[in-house]
């Protein structure tokens, strides 16, 4: 079954700074809605009082990888485009993938090796036998 | 620790645990399957240190002891129940193993970790050790099954364990001394006679790494075929092989079936999806 691999969303941001403006529309419309449709994330909403550090959205993972994001000078809608980014996301590295293919079953059957099509000891070739 | 950090909210932690799983509990068992006894005890050691009276702040918690053990008890009985109906020749050692494998301390460990249960269990010691996390596992599928019944929880344990079987081979599980004389006793339970190794193929036989590849023969007819480095390293390769080919656990088997099971068949907990 598939299970949500983002476990909890943390959303700081300041009431007064011009920059939190998104985050705060955020909060205000479109938070709970989010919130609905995601049961399985848990979202926690932290206003801190005065100019304090730049709105930021961190993200924590199943595996333990938290990731912040910054969302200073961002709308609404576009936070509610970011969060849905986030919660599909695993908690993966976000590095460069070497090859976008793999499989288990590299061969289906069985893996050549020098000895696949050579005849076995065992198999007696002698003269043909007439037919009666 | 996690539920020292801020932003922590125990009771929406659950309810989005239990989202995650896809699983209805009733929340109050669920609560009581991350209480461990190393908890309990902490706590009260903690409070008779600040000087509170007993009785006046009495925890009232259980531990999840009894929803583990019953746990337990259930994912073996299932776990068994399906390897039975997958591979019906599989002889009762060999189910063994791999019942203990799949409850085995690390897996469980493993895959409670990944499903958040380190930061919701309620334990002596940070970060978890395994057999508490096992425990904690345990008790969760013991509270399935007071909640949601047998039925459900057979999924919930088919679809979380079986996956680790995915790429195992059946003699890194089950470890087997004498493969030549299990053979045996397989055959003569089939009445074939029994199996006489002959060299099939031979490769740098006087060089540092010779290969051999021994195949057993019965009535003239291939069994298996097996390589190694010296003859006897193949011979058992080869009947390794031949139990494998027996048992129905080669690579190319048929893959595990996880589609929803039939309606109907919950009244003797024989689910028909193996």
């Amino acid at each position: 079954r598939y299970v949500r691999q983002l476990q909890r969303l943390q959303l700081l941001f300041s009431p007064t700074a011009a920059d939190a403006r998104g985050a705060r529309q955020f909060v205000e419309e479109a938070a709970q809605d989010f919130a609905r449709q995601h049961p399985d994330v848990v979202l926690y909403v932290s206003p801190h009082s005065g100019p304090g550090p730049a709105p930021v959205l961190r993200a924590e993972y199943l595996n333990g990888t938290v990731r912040e994001e910054l969302i200073a000078s961002m709308t609404s809608e576009e936070i509610v485009q970011l969060a849905t980014k986030l919660a599909n996301q695993s908690g993966l590295d976000i590095i460069r993938i070497r090859k976008p293919f793999h499989t288990d079953n590299p061969s289906v059957q069985g893996q050549w090796h020098p000895l696949t099509n050579k005849p076995s000891i065992l198999t007696v070739q002698g003269p043909r036998l007439q037919p009666q | 620790r996690r539920s020292e950090q801020p932003s922590w909210d125990y009771h929406a932690e659950i309810q989005a645990f239990s989202h995650r799983v896809q699983e209805n509990f009733a929340l109050d068992l669920l609560k009581t399957a991350f209480v461990n006894p190393c908890y309990i005890e902490s706590e009260e050691a903690r409070r008779r240190q600040l000087g509170l009276d007993k009785d006046a702040v009495a925890l009232q918690l259980q531990d999840n002891a009894g929803l583990a053990e019953r746990g337990l008890r259930f994912a073996r009985a299932y776990l068994a129940q399906c390897f039975e109906g997958a591979y019906p020749e599989l002889p009762a050692k060999g189910i063994e193993a791999l019942v203990n494998f799949l409850t085995s301390q690390e897996l469980v460990s493993y895959v409670a970790q990944n499903l958040s249960i380190q930061d919701l269990a309620l334990c002596r010691d940070f970060p978890a050790p395994p057999d508490v996390l096992q425990r904690t596992f345990l008790a969760v599928i013991g509270a399935l099954l007071e909640s949601s019944g047998p039925e459900r929880t057979g999924i919930f344990v088919r679809d979380f364990f079986i996956p680790q079987l995915i790429g195992k081979d059946l003699f890194e599980i089950w470890e087997v001394v004498n493969p030549m004389g299990l053979l045996l006793e397989e055959l003569t339970k089939r009445n074939i006679s029994a199996p006489e190794p002959r060299i099939t193929r031979q490769l740098g036989v006087s060089t540092v790494l010779p290969v051999y590849f021994v195949g057993l023969y019965c009535d003239k007819k291939m069994l298996a075929e097996g390589p190694g480095e010296t003859l006897l390293a193949a011979e058992e390769e080869a009947a390794r092989v031949a139990l494998r080919k027996l048992y129905g656990y080669t690579e190319n088997r048929r893959p595990w079936d996880y589609s929803k099971p039939k309606q109907g068949l919950a009244a003797e907990k024989a689910i028909s999806s193996n």
